[in-house]
This record gives structure tokens, C-alpha cells and sequence, in this order.
């Protein structure tokens, strides 16, 4: 398996797409980080858990797309094509799967990785700001969920139909869009901006409330169990 | 000519596809959502909220729409596995030309539907100031060019990388940053301009040109851009790089690619709409040049042709010295950043001049040296396109010049002098300005123009006098309309086009009420001009300003969007009451020379004036949210604003991000702190009464003429609190 891992791991990695995506990435998340987090939020520093935590939801729907996108590599009509070749090894199914969706997972970690390097770099150019680790928390309960999700929700709706991977990148712009409740702060950006303020302090520690944190508990779970799901259900996409 | 047989086929083909028809109508229900979700344009003008929003919604949902079905199209015989098929029947480059031009015409089909089943539900919306012209260049220019764009982007990200996935993760990115981070810099939001208003009453050609040279710049950037992905379309299986070195062979493709980058960088470099001005809104270094000793200004005159179709001016201007310094001077004018100067003589010779680089508050310096003869009459041509200051560069459209409107502010009006001081106190000034005769010209303070010629070719010359180095011209198509109230005579102008909506909103009561209020409150004006006040509504500019006998009216004081508006608690023209209160509180000589750090401003009582009028005359509730809290929210933000607390930091940051901190101090000083304090300042005199009885004392005091001006001092002592009493915790 670990052969196979490497494998699809390059097949992921190892191509101009993923170099491309990892530009695109990078060019908009300095934007972000040069016109929006410099002036941080919520009157909190630029390098608060706050005002990164609103850059990543501003890179977030790049992120998705991202995770989206690696999962096409699996869900794609070309891929489904292989699919005979691959039932009729012995590769059990289940591993496999799972296999494919930890090169997917490196994919998507390694570009949400990018984006904390970015940061990181950004800090301690303009402001000489090193102390990474408070980030650490608010950079694990956006990411995570999220990514993990995307994956989860992504790899069943490409093996109903490839295009639904499509559609569903149009997610966060939509969530962007509706009038989301607070408990999905996170999903519009809103959480980072609005939370901090209600707290009554200046420049107020790190927390989320329960039902945040229930929500993308919820979200991992969900998009965990997805995962599993799929993975049991058969083989391939 | 291949490329011509083949286009109607690709077209046809196109066109048989259910995608290209869902793409279609997507894009024609576009603008629903700039009704309902997107709303860039925030002015509450009819055509801003039914004409703006929704074409640029469209543009946006339509420009995505495009990019995507691009890259759909373009993928199309790759995904289905016959690009090698069809790469032995057709060249793929001419095909790649075939399928652009197919896209293109499909998204001009698409504008001119979508504008067709638009056309009667804005006419509808918009009712009596709906205009064809308005309609047809806000939709070609704010929706039409965004489809090509987006076609153009789309394609090229997709015939360099050959992959449907990267071309659409760079085209969302690509539409993200015109959407999100470009949003404020209005030569790169190429896929949603910055409009923020068209006016109901006047013309908008200003803004309409600066889209079209946004979207032209663009147009000839993704051209270039196109061009060269189109040297990169893969040939006889080789790879980007083969197949690039291969195309290239016949060099006119990649001098095209080259000259439409050249073209377009060149056109962004040199943008002819918006100037230079320091962004550091706290320098005013023209206004602090020492005054040239042994050098008078007895008078001068102004003859401006304002070329209407064009929106450029043409001037001559003259002024008269009386150098008694035996030597030549160098004399400074501040003139608008976009004119040239053709020509400066001194008593009918040419003299040296220089313009400088440096700009301010839309002005550029021109010096003069003028020779050393007792009697100087010195004439300064003049012309161009005048540019609008760079630090509203996202509120374009006041520097309009059409034959329904223009507005010459200062500089833009003639050369303002900067350095010479006039002689017994006065710079008496004669303007002269040639427009069709369809215009009124208003000159913004006391003074009246008359007609002193009219010419066959349909234009008429309006003559006033003036006093001062400056000088603001209002003209357009105006009607007037006279207030009688107490003691004074009220000259009201306003758009032909706005006559059924002021008549409606009761815009003369609201006029009468508030001078009645001020006139009540704190005593009548002193007239020096007669007793007669003018009172002119501007196109939409966001605020307005008022000089001695004259004060401005936004147009969007007073709009059908308003009246229907049951939110606004049916409150008239608050702009139109602060510029008016202005008439009380900040001319002549009621406040010391503006000064930005300064928190005690004519702008501070006329802020809490206007709040209290609200209050007492139209709604409590509406002015305690809208005026009251909304202060308390911009000092509370200004104070807790990470920087202003840890100014360490601020060093580091970029000049703008510094500068736009600290630009904003002078507002939230002036604006939101200053009324707080007057307001304090009230609960601790005893009320609202009390206040008013102070506020009347100060008004009407007895002038010490050696230092007229009301000081912070003096309005604290008149309250009998120190300035401690009304700091804000």
C-alpha cells in the first residue's frame, strides 16, 4: 500500500497542476494578507488568532476548490475507466479507498500548509512576529473540518456523477452569499469578525463558543464518516 | 478564410448545445441579483438602485458564466478524446480562433437579449428619469465588456495549461481578486468597475468613460494575453514549450501579443482620469507658501470653453500684477493635474514657466517668472481633461462635463493663484463661460451671471463677477425656484428632470424648516449678499460643501428610492440640512483656517446641528441611531483600531495603509468626537435648551476683528466647563 500511496501521490503532486494551484494559491493569499489581514480585525493585531483566522476563511474557498479538484483526479470519467483494470486485483478495496483519499489528504495538507508558511513569512517580514503556535488552534478547528469535508462530501458526490464535484466548489461562494447562522460563522467569515467584538475585551484570547466548536465537530465527523463510508461502499469511484 | 467557413458552423454548433442556452439564460436572469444580492452602486439614486446594480450584477454573473463555458468549450474535443481527430482536419489554431470568435458572438447575443427583456423592467423601476442613453451604455459597458474579459481570461488560462481543472481554478481566482482584494482600485477590478452612483437628473458620460477606459485597458491586456496563449496551442503532439517555439515562427503573432501588453500597460501607466495627489490628506503645502513681498494682485479675468462633447476644457485666464520689487518674481498658481499649459505671457511676451510634479488636493503647481515691470498683465493658456483626485478614485464621476451638467471647482476653473496676496484686500475677478444656450450657469457664492452674447452656432456667453483666487461654477439644465423665509430670500436650483420628485418629497417645506429652525435657534444670518442665500442640488457626490451665500444640495438628498424608503423615517435631505446649517456654523470668520488635527471644526456644530434637527423635527429614534450611535461607534473604532493603540506598528505598515489611519483621524476627530463632546457638553449645561441658549450667544457675540473666530475656548467658557469636563471615556 505504501507503494500505492507514493504512487498517487505523485500522480497528485508531481504535475503542472499542482504547481499551478500552489501559485494561484500563493499570489491570493499575499493579496489577502497585503490589502485585508495587515490591518487585522476586529481592532486586534494583525497576527491575532482573529485576524488569521479571518484569513484563512478568506482562503478557504480556494482551499476547497483545491481539495475538490484533487478529488477529480479519482472521480473523473478517465479515472472511472481504470476502475475495471484496478476491481480485478487483489488490492483490498477498503485500503485502497483509503489509500487514495491519504494522497488526496497530502494534496490538500500540503497546499493549506503553503498558506500557514505564507503567513508565517508575512509576520515576521512586516511585524517580526514569531510566535506561530497561538495560531495553532484556530488554524486546526478552520482547516480541518473544512478540508476534511470537502473530501468526505466530494468523494460521494463524484462517484455519483463527476460533475457534482463541480458544482459542489460553488459551496463557500454560496455560503458567502445566504444569511448563515452564527454556528456557521466560520463558513462566511463572519465568525472571525463579529465573535471578538461581543467578547467586551480588548484584544480578547482565543475562544470559540461551544456551539462552533459543535458545528465543526460535527463537520469533521461528518466528512470523516463520508470518507469511511465511501470507502467501504466499493472500490475506486 | 477558413476561419470565416468554419465560424457560422461553430456558432450553429454552439448554439444546439443546452448548456450554452442555460449559460444564456443564467446570464439574462443575471441582474435579478443586483436587485436582491449584489449592490456595489450604494448612492439612493433610481438609476444607481435599477440600472447600476443590476448591470453590473450582470456583468459579474455573466462574465462568470462565459469564463466557464469557455473552458467547457475548449475542453470539449479533449474530453471526449477526438482532439487528434480534429486536429488532422483543422488546424488548432485556427480552430482555437474559430471557438473565441464563436464564444464572443454568442455573449453579444446574449447582451442584446439580455438588454431587450431588461429594457421595459428598468424603464418601470426607474419611472420619470429613466434615460434610453443611461440604459444602453451602463449595460454595454458595466455588463457587455465583462463577457468578452472573462471569455478571453478563460481561454487563455486554458490554451497555456491544456487543463480544464487549472484553467478553472486561475479564472476563479482571477474573478476572486476583481471581486474581493481589487475592489478598491479602480483601474484593476476589471470584472466589477467601480460605480458607487449615476445620477438621476444629469448626465453620467464622466463615469461611463472611466469604465470604458478600465475595460479597455483590460481588453487590451487579456487580448495580448490571449494572443500569446494562442502561441502556446499544442501542435503535432509537441508540448507548451514546442509547440510555442513552432507558432512563433511567423513573427507579426508575437509582436501582436507584444504591442496590445505594450498597448495596455501604457494605457494603465498613463490613465488620463484620475491624478496623483498625495494620499496624505494632512499635507496642504500650496496653501502654506509665503506670500511674495513687492508684488500685488489688483484683478483678473477667466474666458472658459468648456467643450461639452468631449468633457475637456479650454481657458484663458489673466491676471493683473503690480510689481514693485524692481526684480522678477516667481509666481505660483495651483492648476488642475489634467490641463496643459500652451502658453504664459507677460504684457504680450512669452515668459518661462515650469509645472511641477508634485500634486495635492487635485492641484499641480505652475510657476511663473514674472519680469520686472511695474505693471504685469499676465495670460495663461490652458486646456485638457480635467482629472478627479485620486484619493476618491473609487467615486468617480464628479468631474462631469456634458451639455446637461458640469461643475468647474477651483483650479479646474482657471489657475488658481497661490502666492501673491491682492491688493486693498480684494482679488476682483470677471469669469466668462461659453455653453449652449440650453445650460444655466450658477456661480457657487453670491454673485449672478447674466448672458452678455448669444451665438448662432447655439451657445450663449454668461458673464459674473467674482472675488477671491478660486471659484466653483455650477451649470447645467436648472430651474429655479424662490423660498421666501424669515428675512431671507432662498434661490433653490435644482434638475429639470427632479422637478415631480422635489415636489413630491416636499423638498421647499424641508428648505423653509430648517432655516426656520437655525434662524430660530441661534439667530438670523448677517447678510452681506442682500439677503438672498443660494441653495444648488449637485449631481450625486456623496456630500457637499457651502461658502458664504451659497450651500449644496446632493441630489441624493431628495429621490423616488427615498420616499418609498418608510426606514429612513421620511427625513428630507440630510445633506442639504448640514450644508445649510453650514450657513450658520463655518464661514467667514466663525472658525480659525482648517486644520486637520485639530478637532474643533465648523464640521463639529454642524454635525451635532443637523443631529438635533433630525431629532426634534422628523424622528428621534432614526437620529439617535443613525447620528449618535454611529459617532460613538467611529471613536470607539478609531481609538481601539490596533494601530492607533500600538503605533510601533504603524511604522511598518505600507505609506497607504499609514496613511489611510491617519486620515481617517482627522474625520473621526471632526466629525463623530466633536459632537460627542458638544453633546456631553449639553447634559452638563442643563439640556438641550441650555444649549441652544449658548450656542445662540456665541453666534450672535460681539466680534474682537483683530481675532474673529470662535475657539474651543471660548465655547467652553461660554459653558462654563473645562476641557477635561468633556472628555470621552
Amino acid at each position: 500500500m505504501c507503494k500505492i500511496f507514493r504512487y498517487e501521490c505523485k500522480r497528485l503532486l508531481w504535475n503542472k497542476f499542482f504547481v499551478g494551484l500552489l501559485l494561484v494559491v500563493l499570489f491570493y493569499g499575499w493579496q489577502v494578507l497585503n490589502s485585508v489581514t495587515i490591518l487585522g480585525v476586529s481592532h486586534t493585531a494583525p497576527f491575532s488568532p482573529w485576524s488569521f483566522g479571518d484569513y484563512l476563511s478568506r482562503m478557504s474557498p480556494l482551499l476547497w476548490i483545491g481539495a475538490l479538484l484533487f478529488l477529480t483526479f479519482f472521480t473523473s470519467p478517465k479515472a472511472r475507466r481504470t476502475a475495471v483494470l484496478i476491481d480485478a486485483t487483489q488490492v483490498v478495496p477498503r485500503k485502497y479507498v483509503l489509500t487514495r483519499c491519504a494522497a488526496a489528504l497530502v494534496g490538500t495538507g500540503l497546499l493549506t500548509l503553503a498558506c500557514l508558511v505564507e503567513a508565517a513569512v508575512f509576520y515576521g517580514w512586516y511585524f517580526g512576529w514569531f510566535d506561530w503556535g497561538t495560531l495553532l488552534f484556530p488554524a486546526l478547528v478552520t482547516l480541518v473540518p473544512l478540508l476534511i469535508f470537502a473530501l468526505g462530501s466530494g468523494w460521494i458526490l463524484g462517484s455519483i456523477k463527476p460533475w457534482l464535484v463541480y458544482s459542489w466548489m460553488l459551496i463557500p461562494f454560496v455560503c458567502m452569499a445566504l444569511p448563515l447562522p452564527k454556528t456557521l460563522g466560520i463558513w462566511d467569515g463572519s465568525f472571525f469578525n463579529e465573535y471578538p467584538l461581543t467578547l467586551g475585551t480588548l484584544d480578547p484570547s482565543f475562544t470559540m463558543p461551544v456551539t462552533v466548536i459543535m458545528m465543526q465537530c460535527i463537520l469533521l465527523a461528518a466528512g470523516a464518516a463520508l470518507l469511511f463510508f465511501h470507502s467501504g461502499k466499493n472500490r475506486g469511484s | 478564410m477558413k476561419t470565416i467557413q468554419l465560424f457560422p458552423l461553430e456558432l450553429r454548433r454552439l448554439l444546439q448545445s443546452r448548456l450554452t442556452w442555460l449559460i444564456v439564460l443564467l446570464t439574462v436572469l443575471s441582474p435579478l441579483a443586483g436587485l436582491i444580492l449584489y449592490k456595489p452602486a450604494s448612492a439612493s439614486t433610481m438609476l444607481s438602485i435599477y440600472l447600476a446594480n443590476p448591470a453590473l450584477a450582470g456583468g459579474v454573473g455573466g462574465g462568470i458564466l462565459f469564463g466557464l463555458l469557455t473552458v467547457f468549450e475548449l475542453d470539449r474535443a479533449h474530453r471526449s478524446r477526438v482532439a487528434v481527430l480534429m486536429d488532422a482536419v483543422v488546424s488548432p489554431l485556427c480552430m482555437a480562433l474559430v471557438r473565441l470568435l464563436a464564444l464572443l458572438a454568442a455573449a453579444l447575443l446574449t447582451l442584446i437579449v439580455t438588454m431587450l427583456v431588461w429594457f421595459p423592467i428598468s424603464w418601470v423601476l426607474i419611472g420619470s428619469v429613466f434615460g434610453g442613453t443611461d440604459y444602453v451604455l451602463a449595460y454595454l459597458l458595466f455588463m457587455g465588456l465583462a463577457l468578452p474579459l472573462s471569455i478571453l481570461a478563460a481561454a487563455s488560462a486554458y490554451q497555456m495549461t491544456r487543463r480544464a481543472d487549472l484553467s478553472l481554478v486561475l479564472f476563479a481566482a482571477f474573478a476572486g481578486l476583481s471581486l474581493t482584494i481589487w475592489t478598491d482600485h479602480w483601474q484593476l477590478c476589471w470584472l466589477n468597475p467601480s460605480v458607487w452612483a449615476l445620477s438621476d437628473d444629469f448626465s453620467n458620460f464622466r463615469i461611463f468613460r472611466s469604465v470604458a477606459y478600465m475595460r479597455l485597458t483590460w481588453l487590451a491586456a487579456l487580448a495580448g494575453i490571449w494572443t500569446l496563449s494562442y502561441l502556446c496551442v499544442r501542435q503535432y503532439g509537441k508540448g507548451l514549450l514546442g509547440s510555442l517555439a513552432r507558432n512563433m515562427r511567423q513573427v507579426y503573432r508575437p509582436m501582436i501579443s507584444l504591442l496590445l501588453l505594450t498597448c495596455s500597460g501604457t494605457a494603465y501607466a498613463v490613465q488620463p482620469m484620475v491624478d496623483h495627489s498625495n494620499p496624505d490628506e494632512s499635507v496642504m503645502s500650496f496653501y502654506d507658501l509665503p506670500y511674495l513681498e513687492g508684488i500685488l494682485c489688483s484683478g483678473r479675468t477667466a474666458q472658459v470653453y468648456p467643450n461639452t462633447t468631449a468633457g475637456t476644457v479650454t481657458g484663458r485666464a489673466t491676471y493683473q500684477f503690480q510689481n514693485t520689487s524692481g526684480q522678477a518674481q516667481t509666481v505660483a498658481f495651483g492648476i488642475q493635474p489634467g490641463y496643459t499649459i500652451s502658453s504664459v505671457q507677460a504684457n504680450g511676451a512669452n515668459v518661462p514657466f515650469s509645472v511641477g510634479d508634485y500634486q495635492e488636493y487635485n492641484e499641480v503647481m505652475l510657476e511663473v517668472t514674472v519680469p520686472a515691470e511695474e505693471a504685469v498683465e499676465l495670460a495663461v493658456e490652458y486646456s485638457g481633461f480635467p482629472q478627479e483626485n485620486r484619493n476618491l478614485s473609487t467615486m468617480q464621476g464628479a468631474a462631469e462635463i456634458s451639455t446637461e451638467y458640469l461643475c468647474l471647482e477651483n483650479a479646474a476653473l482657471a489657475p488658481r493663484l497661490l502666492n501673491v496676496l491682492p491688493d486693498e484686500g480684494m482679488y476682483p475677478a470677471t469669469v466668462e463661460v461659453i455653453l449652449p444656450s440650453s445650460m444655466m450657469v450658477i456661480p457657487f457664492g453670491t454673485n449672478e451671471a447674466e448672458i452678455v452674447a448669444e451665438h448662432e452656432d447655439g451657445t450663449s456667453t454668461w458673464r459674473y463677477e467674482d472675488n477671491g483666487v478660486g471659484g466653483i461654477l455650477y451649470a447645467g439644465d436648472y430651474i429655479r425656484q424662490d423660498i421666501q423665509t424669515d428675512g431671507i430670500t432662498i434661490q433653490f436650483y435644482y434638475g429639470r428632470k427632479h422637478q415631480a420628485v422635489m415636489e413630491e418629497a416636499g423638498a421647499v417645506n424641508a428648505v423653509k424648516t430648517v432655516v426656520d429652525y437655525c434662524t430660530e435657534h441661534y439667530g438670523p444670518l448677517s447678510f452681506s449678499t442682500g439677503g438672498t442665500l443660494k441653495l444648488i442640488q449637485s449631481r450625486v457626490s456623496g456630500g457637499g460643501y457651502a461658502s458664504n451665500g451659497a450651500s449644496l444640495l446632493d441630489e441624493a438628498d431628495f429621490t423616488a428610492a427615498n420616499l418609498r424608503d418608510s426606514s429612513k423615517g421620511a427625513i428630507p435631505g440630510e445633506v442639504m440640512i448640514h450644508e445649510l446649517v453650514h450657513q450658520w456654523w463655518g464661514l467667514g470668520n466663525m472658525f480659525d483656517s482648517f486644520d486637520n488635527t485639530n478637532p474643533w471644526s465648523a464640521e463639529g456644530l454642524t454635525v451635532y446641528t443637523t443631529y438635533r434637527i433630525v431629532k426634534e423635527l422628523y424622528d428621534e429614534e432614526y437620529a439617535q441611531k443613525h447620528y449618535v450611535e454611529q459617532w460613538q461607534q467611529a471613536v470607539d473604532d478609531y481609538y481601539l483600531n490596533f494601530y492607533v493603540r500600538n503605533t510601533e506598528y504603524l511604522a511598518g505598515l505600507p505609506e497607504e495603509e499609514q496613511l489611510q489611519i491617519s486620515n481617517s483621524l482627522a474625520y473621526v476627530r471632526q466629525y463623530c468626537e466633536m459632537p460627542l463632546k458638544i453633546l456631553k457638553a449639553q447634559e452638563l449645561v442643563g439640556g438641550e435648551e441650555a444649549m441652544d441658549q449658548i450656542l445662540n450667544s456665541l453666534f450672535n457675540r460681539e466680534l474682537n476683528w483683530s481675532y474673529p473666530y470662535l475657539t474651543y475656548q471660548e465655547f467652553l467658557d461660554a459653558c462654563g466647563l473645562t476641557e477635561e469636563d468633556l472628555t470621552l471615556v
